[in-house]
């Protein structure tokens, strides 16, 4: 029996798990996720927040290390935050901004 | 980076307890408000309010909002929980011994508060050293606090006036007891040379105005882009209507302690910078991409909004030569009271519905957040509730103002009554929030 290689897509899928708590939507639909590298059993993710100084940094990058962590042929997880670019609403998924009243 | 919750929450349940008390009192005593204000029960009560209530709150939010305004950790949660315990204390006595009138055991309370304020101040100044930046929200933030300092300073000064130092001839002033006496003695004398109700409203209005208000538009201005997705039109405008409030104030205070003309001068630069705080919250709503407003921040719209009435009724009262009626008295206590119970305390029982739910939430879910579907802050009180607390509230400081106005004793009573009422749906709400505490509600992801 073989063992299905881990996907981007499962990676991508896991994170849609973990929500924004003040907005109550996803933090891939957000636009927060920027990349998503899958290499063998190591995945790098890189994310920034909708504003420096969010209360919530810790927190969903914690989620998401959490989320990715239970998939099948993960050995590590790198979440890395960065700031360029900057994050603006049009990188928002279209049901995002739906929910937003945008 | 921000402290434990346990901290800024013993500040807010403290606060909400001491407002809840306060509104029991006006339904007990309604001549506080149908009377005259510079009564003993009125500054009794007045005192519940504003440090009981809203420098609890206020206390309690800066703790957990400084380390995310100011993108750098508290300086020392230990200090924090130090001056919880000096703050209650010493608010709890003031209240205490306003209510019997004994000014010299008040003075011996403020002094356990304000040491409690010094060290807040030490642990406020040390955690801005740190930060990476101050801006326009970390300047308002440090000036809301050299406010306060002024504040409880000058409500020191004023106990001290009044009161009597026998002991003055009877001690050395080189023995440290005797330099304390001596000191407070040659204060006293200063302070009796002013006249005291000018003295009383210059005092309420660096607290009210500088503390206060201050804090509330300095916080709104990091706060108001965060919760609605928009973002701070111009830090430059921004910094600039926080100097015009603190020019203002500067120039308010001495004209009303000093009972000069020129008080209005200062009434009409505090005017101009909340007439620019105005047009930038306007510009930040106009801006934000989170379209639907939740009735937190329709809280705090409706307390800038209430805001914006009182500048009449202030302007009129700052009037040089108004002579002083009972008309002038009641009006005077209209305005306090909207002041007091409508406008700081409406904007902050508004941020506190999204403090209080942050703080509950971060307790309990924060961990489990990627390993479970976890509520989102606004799923953890009912919004039909706070909407329904909202207008019976509103309903309230409509019928006491109109009762304090005409001076009847039962208006003001039923008016307390249906603040209790409306304090008691906001109350609901906070223990919905705490009820998550004990019962989490986690369901397992969509796997």
């Amino acid at each position: 029996m073989t063992e299905t290689a881990l996907t981007d897509a499962q990676v991508w899928d896991a994170l849609r798990q973990v929500m924004d708590p003040e907005l109550g939507i996803n933090i891939v639909d957000l636009g927060l996720i920027y990349d998503v590298q899958v290499r063998g059993g190591e995945v790098n993710v890189k994310m920034t927040f909708t504003m420096r100084g969010c209360p919530m940094h810790g927190t969903l990058v914690a989620g998401a290390e959490a989320a990715i962590r239970p998939l099948p042929g993960v050995e590590q997880v790198n979440v890395e935050v960065v700031w360029d670019p900057p994050w603006s609403p049009e990188m928002m998924s279209a049901e995002a901004r739906a929910r937003l009243g945008r | 980076m921000s402290p434990d919750i346990s901290l800024p929450l013993r500040f807010v349940l403290t606060g909400l307890v001491s407002l809840l008390g306060a509104a029991g009192l006006l339904v007990a005593r309604p001549e506080i408000l149908a009377g005259y204000h510079y009564s003993p029960r009125a500054v009794a009560v007045t005192h519940l309010v504003v440090l009981g209530f809203m420098a609890s709150a206020v206390m309690g939010a800066s703790y957990q909002l400084l380390p995310v305004v100011l993108e750098t950790p508290l300086y020392s949660e230990r200090l924090g929980r130090w001056q919880f315990v000096l703050h209650v204390i010493g608010f709890g006595g003031m209240v205490w011994m306003f209510w019997r009138w004994n000014l010299e055991q008040v003075g011996h309370y403020a002094s356990v508060l304000v040491t409690g304020v010094l060290l807040l101040i030490y642990n406020v100044t040390r955690t801005l050293l740190r930060a990476p930046r101050l801006g326009a929200v970390g300047v308002g933030v440090a000036s809301a606090f050299f406010w306060l300092l002024m504040a409880v300073s000058v409500g020191l000064a004023l106990a001290a006036g009044k009161c009597t130092y026998e002991s003055v001839n009877r001690l050395s002033v080189w023995s440290p007891v005797g330099m304390l006496v001596h000191g407070l003695a040659a204060l006293a004398e200063i302070v009796q040379r002013y006249e005291p109700i000018p003295l009383m409203h210059a005092h309420a209005h660096l607290g009210g105005v500088g503390f206060f208000l201050l804090m509330i538009v300095a916080v709104s201005y990091q706060l108001m882009p965060m919760f609605t997705l928009s973002a701070l039109p111009s830090e430059r405008r921004a910094a600039q209507t926080l100097w015009l409030l603190n020019a203002g104030l500067t120039v308010l205070f001495f004209g009303l302690a000093l009972n000069r003309s020129w008080k209005l001068l200062g009434m009409g630069l505090v005017v101009a910078g909340l007439v620019a705080y105005g047009r930038e919250l306007a510009a930040i709503l106009r801006a934000r991409h989170r379209r639907a407003l939740d009735w937190g921040l329709r809280c705090h719209l409706a307390a800038m909004g209430l805001l914006g009435a009182l500048i009449l009724p202030g302007t009129l009262l700052c009037w040089p030569g108004l002579p002083a009626t009972p008309f002038t008295g009641q009006l005077e206590n209209v305005y306090g009271f909207l002041g007091l119970f409508g406008v700081i305390t409406l904007a902050i029982l508004g941020f506190l519905h999204k403090i209080v739910p942050f703080l509950i939430w971060y307790r309990v879910y924060s961990p489990k957040v990627g390993k479970y579907q976890v509520p989102a802050m606004g799923d953890l009180y009912s919004e039909r509730l706070l909407r329904a607390g909202f207008w019976v509230y509103v309903a309230a400081l409509a019928i006491i103002s109109v009762g304090a106005g005409a001076r009847s004793v039962a208006g003001v009573r039923w008016g307390g009554v249906v603040l209790l009422g409306g304090l008691a749906v906001f109350g609901g709400n906070v223990i919905a929030m705490l009820g998550h505490l004990w019962r989490p509600r986690l369901t397992p992801l969509n796997q």
